[in-house]
């Protein structure tokens, strides 16, 4: 284990100070994104638990974070309830959801598991759409935010909300680098690998399986709570399969399995899309202001590009460069 | 004679119409080496397949100290007391062998649901892992990566992942295929140097190997077992050395 991952921490620790640095430097619109930004990291991370360390590839994790948003906004708008409660009920809902759905997913494998989860996933959208208590496809607003006014902190204020989104994105980092370097993490790591032999040594696959689905589909709920509490607002089109999609999009651009990768990513992909949604960034390229209506599709071409010249996407492409470098440098002292 | 440790009555199983285990029943007595072998085809593998519960029985049923395993998947299998190494190597490829070696023990240890507590902490656990590489012969390869390591050396890994779980009957499915003679060697070395309580069945298709180890042997053709004795009995069967014996050599 010694030497697995070196540049897991270091790569957080720079994420975090640029965090702490664009915290900072953000206006009010900054920091709705750097709040964006860090409630998607979220999402990622727990698409990444699944995808990139357990191998379960899922397009429909949305159908997770949606239930979180809904249960946030239908228990604090209905019944009265705290955010803080709200949310807890949020990961329970979508924990236990997932539970419900893993215990048919985990026995597919391969394409089989991506169409039982698209399809589910689906499942939850078309709900939703229906779901006249929430507003049907017209969504439902009036979702309100923790209230930290006992601590003087005024959630409204998007720079306090935004700081609270990173807090809480950066324990949930941790508690995953954590999970995913225990016995379990490598139990889910040998799975992607190789499952049938790890079955052979006594590894109880299915359930361990299962328990990561599980956690997974608890911390999309989380996320989803969170950005019902940013927008005020929830929508079916959070449970629609293209934000699964976008998900798996940040995770495999960010590199699979990495987790502060998917945070990276999620980091990146709001960006990008900031940016080349914006007309006037192509302006000062000297290009029309056009091409913006057209993001999607640059976007499109990036993360082929991507794909293409970076498999292991951009953490996996990092890590490349500093074991390069390291043993070019350490050739060098030993040649010496 | 001991105790009998493992039983298997009557196993059948057919891929279509292609019968490939037609009544096999095995009964090994606890510290026996016992060989199993038989032309390309005969359904060895896929008796170990039946054994392990990685392929399901079309009818039959297996023992492992006096539990019925019938109903148990290749997991609970394994928790029971099988282990086995794989005729293709089947390992954790992207893992170091430390790693991998590690695996096994987490699993063997049943810490494998720890959740709470880093795996490097285990440090019982990684110094086991480094005590069992050195056994098998692969302590200079503990950082390397399973994915860059020669044929032979996974090999080694192979059955090394077997030996790691201490089980009350070992599988092995050709250890030593394309091993070289060093290899080879050290691995039979190995395998002598076994606890005498381990019960051991192994398919060979080097005889020196099989007649050197195995007690006794079984000779599976087409799926049945054509005869069953001991090593002398099956150099001096007519009938397998024209079925099998007389092909291979
Ligand atoms: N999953 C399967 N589906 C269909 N046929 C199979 C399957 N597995 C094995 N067979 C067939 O069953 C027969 C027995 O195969 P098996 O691998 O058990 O033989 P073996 O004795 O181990 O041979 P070898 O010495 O070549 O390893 C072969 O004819 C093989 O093609
Ligand atoms: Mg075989």
């Amino acid at each position: 284990m010694r030497e697995r991952d070196p540049i897991q921490l270091p790569v957080a620790g720079l994420l975090a100070v640029i965090a702490v640095a664009a915290w900072f430097g953000a206006g009010y619109f900054g920091q709705e994104l750097l709040a964006e930004i860090a409630i998607l990291a979220i999402f990622a991370m727990s698409l990444d638990l699944l995808v990139g360390v357990a191998g379960m590839v899922s397009l429909g994790h949305a159908g997770f974070l949606a239930l979180g948003a809904y249960a946030t906004a239908g228990a604090t708008v209905f019944w009265g309830w705290p955010p803080a409660a709200a949310l807890a009920f949020s990961v329970a809902v979508a924990g236990a959801c997932a539970l419900g759905v893993g215990l048919f997913a985990v026995r597919l494998g391969g394409v089989f598991f991506i169409m039982i989860t698209l399809a589910i996933g689906q499942m939850f959208y078309a709900y939703f759409f229906k779901a006249r208590a929430f507003g049907g496809d017209n969504g439902m607003s009036g979702t309100p935010r923790f209230d930290l006014s006992p601590l003087g902190l005024e959630t409204g204020d998007p720079a306090v909300f935004s700081a609270l989104m990173l807090v809480i994105a950066g324990a949930v980092y941790v508690a995953l680098l954590l999970l995913v370097r225990s016995p379990f993490g490598m139990m889910l790591t040998a799975i992607h690998q190789n499952e049938n032999r790890l079955a052979s040594l006594g590894c109880p696959v299915r359930r361990y399986k299962l328990a990561a689905f599980g956690l997974g589909g608890a911390i999309a709920g989380l996320a989803g709570a969170l950005m019902a509490q940013h927008t005020g607002f929830v929508s079916p089109d959070l449970a629609f399969w293209t934000l699964s999609g976008e998900a798996l999009i940040i995770v495999i651009l960010g590199g699979s399995g990495s987790l502060v990768g998917a945070a990276g990513g999620a980091a990146v992909f709001v960006m990008l899309r900031d940016h080349l949604s914006d007309g006037s960034f192509w302006e000062g390229l000297r290009l029309s202001g056009d091409i913006a209506t057209h993001w999607q599709l640059v976007m499109g071409l990036f993360f082929i590009a991507v794909v293409l010249l970076a498999r292991d996407g951009l953490y996996g492409r990092l890590s490349w460069l500093v074991d390069r470098v390291r043993s070019a440098w350490r050739g060098r002292g030993g040649g010496a | 004679m001991s105790e009998v440790v493992f039983r298997a009555e009557g196993l059948r199983k057919s891929f279509g119409s292609l019968r490939v285990t037609d009544e096999v029943s095995l009964r090994l007595p606890a510290g026996r080496r016992h060989g199993l072998i038989g032309p390309n085809g005969a359904g060895k593998t896929t008796l170990f397949d039946l054994i392990t519960g990685e392929v399901e029985a079309d009818a039959g049923e297996v023992f492992l100290g006096g539990r019925s395993l019938n109903r148990a998947p290749p997991d609970a299998r394994a928790r029971a007391g099988l282990a086995r190494s794989f005729q293709r190597n089947n390992l954790f490829p992207g893992l170091t062998v430390h790693e991998n070696l590690a695996l096994a023990c987490a699993l063997k240890h049943g810490i494998g649901h720890v959740f709470w507590r880093r795996l490097e902490r285990f440090t019982a656990l990684w110094q086991e892992a480094e005590e069992n590489a050195g056994r098998l012969g692969l302590a200079d390869h503990l950082g390397q990566r399973v994915s860059t390591l020669a044929y032979g050396t996974q090999r080694q890994l192979e059955i090394g992942l077997a030996l790691v779980q201490e089980p009350l009957l070992l599988l092995l499915d050709e250890p030593t295929a394309g091993m070289s003679p060093e290899e080879t060697s050290g691995i039979l070395e190995l395998l002598s140097s076994l606890p005498e309580s381990l019960t051991l069945l192994i398919i060979e298709h080097d005889m020196d190997v099989i007649f050197g180890l195995a007690e006794r042997i079984t000779v599976l053709d087409y799926g049945r077992v054509l005869l069953e004795g001991t090593p002398g009995e099956v150099r001096g069967s007519d009938e397998v050395r024209r079925r099998y014996l007389g092909a291979a050599h």
